[in-house]
């Protein structure tokens, strides 16, 4: 049993017809309460709505609506407070967001150069050494190198994967192309990219697509038994938009967003999109393939 | 304490207004702040909340805050109000109208000799995994007001001093 309309009704009929700060402090009162119930703004909009005309009809003077609008304003007090802090969660998380970001890059960045350095230095002690060994020796050494160099390619492969720096000197449309080669090769899926990004995304933007791209691409890997992905990029006034399209078996959304498998990776994808303003819709029927419908606002 | 209190008003008089147990002393502000009017209201239940809202309605209705600046300023009067009332049973709300500068604003502080508050910095993160999930009580206080300071001590009180400019 719903009683807040009529306990709502009830104060605001008070407060029309004596006025009174106990009335107002009624409002605020409910208001806190449905919110602590989990009601919703347009929930509290229709409930002010169906008590105010109610008590129009029931015929009082003009300036009721005036009155009665400065009782709803009280009723939404409190949703105005949470309404604040979630304000401020978003504004963390997006300053959460960029410091993970910068120091991935950072980490990424002195995986790639000093270490790379490092091993440089290791391959001229290594052939020094060899001058003054036997043949046997030597051909100990070659094994050493090889398996160096392996381990070079595997630092530059965890760089990549951190932060790719095509990201930063080149811009997304590269950085994808290079993620979509990377992935066609490990995969044998083709991946193609195309579209136009110019003039480039701002940093964060940019930082934050890519993610979500590869985060699509995993998917992709994992659940989709696709034969093809294509990626499709596009600037339009104070808009950037990518989609994400693959011909594989496809899912229900609706029932993937209830159960708890593979929602972190949508969900984490919807986060960060979330946090820059914009947009994640998803179109998908089994058999029929998946489509990512990816917008966010820029600064035209 | 700053300059002298050109007007003081006691609502619900006849009782002792409570002392703040934790001496209000506040990093910004105080020295520099002249203070116009001073309202004490004794908070001891619901109609003291009513009349500490109403007071402070009235105070900054002299400053010219437009209507909803009022109603935020009653919902930060009615949570510390409401703290008191939950926590400390009874204590005091004070409303100024204040002055620094060229800037005019109202200060309200909350001040009772109640338990306390042992993690002052967790009861402010509002965390969003504790009973004051939803951003009310003292991180809401917090949201709605330009200033905001609190002085807590386990076993003797708290004081909580949150201020409004007029724009």
């Amino acid at each position: 049993m719903d009683r807040l309309p009529g306990e709502y009704e009830r104060a605001l009929g008070t407060y029309l017809q004596q006025g009174g700060e106990s009335s107002l402090k009624q409002a605020y009162e409910l208001g806190r309460r449905a919110l602590s119930e989990g009601r919703g703004i347009l929930d509290m909009i229709g409930v002010h709505q169906q008590v105010l005309e109610k008590i129009l009809i029931n015929g009082q003077k003009a300036d009721t609506v005036h009155q009665a609008g400065e009782f709803f304003a009280e009723l939404m007090s409190p949703f105005e407070m949470t309404h604040r802090a979630f304000g401020e969660a978003n504004d963390t998380l997006r300053r959460l967001n960029e410091s993970l970001e910068s120091e991935t890059r950072r980490i990424a960045r002195s995986l790639h150069d000093e270490s790379g350095q490092l091993l440089a230095a290791v391959h001229i002690q290594l052939r020094q050494m060899a001058r003054g060994l036997s043949t046997a020796a030597q051909s100990n050494l070659v094994e050493v190198e090889s398996l160096l160099e392996q381990v070079e390619q595997q630092l530059r492969n965890f760089s990549h994967e951190l932060r790719p720096t095509v990201l930063d000197d080149y811009g997304l449309l590269p950085a994808l192309q290079t993620l979509a080669e990377k992935f066609s090769k490990r995969f044998g899926l083709p991946v193609s990219v195309d579209g136009k990004v110019a003039p480039r995304l701002s940093k964060t933007i940019e930082a934050a697509m890519y993610r979500v791209a590869q985060e699509a691409l995993n998917n992709v890997a994992r659940h989709a038994k696709a034969s093809r992905v294509n990626i499709r990029l596009w600037r339009a006034p104070g808009e950037f938009h990518c989609c994400i399209r693959d011909d594989g078996v496809g899912f229900d959304p609706v029932a993937v967003a209830k159960g708890s498998r593979n929602t972190l990776g949508l969900l984490g994808m919807r986060e960060r999109l979330n946090v820059l303003g914009g947009t994640l819709r998803i179109e998908s029927t089994p058999q029929q393939g998946t489509e990512l419908k990816i917008l966010v606002p820029v600064e035209a | 304490m700053g300059a002298l209190p050109r007007k003081r008003t006691l609502v619900n008089g006849e009782r002792n207004p409570v002392e703040a147990a934790v001496p209000a002393r506040s990093p910004i502000g105080n020295t520099r702040d002249r203070v116009l009017e001073e309202i004490a209201v004794h908070i001891n239940g619901d109609t003291d909340i009513v009349a500490a809202r109403q007071k402070g309605r009235v105070l900054a209705g002299t400053l010219g805050f437009s209507s909803s600046e009022l109603t935020l300023i009653a919902t930060a009067i009615s949570e510390l109000a409401r703290n008191i009332v939950l926590y400390a049973k009874q204590g005091e709300i004070v409303l100024r109208v204040l002055e620094r500068g060229e800037q005019r604003g109202i200060m309200v502080r909350a001040g009772d000799q109640g338990p306390g508050i042992p993690d002052v910095r967790r009861a402010l993160q509002g965390g969003f995994s504790t009973s004051r999930s939803l951003g009310l009580g003292l991180p809401g206080v917090r949201r709605l007001m330009d200033e905001f300071e609190i002085e807590s001590r386990v076993g003797y009180g708290t004081t909580v001093t949150a201020r409004k400019w007029k724009r």
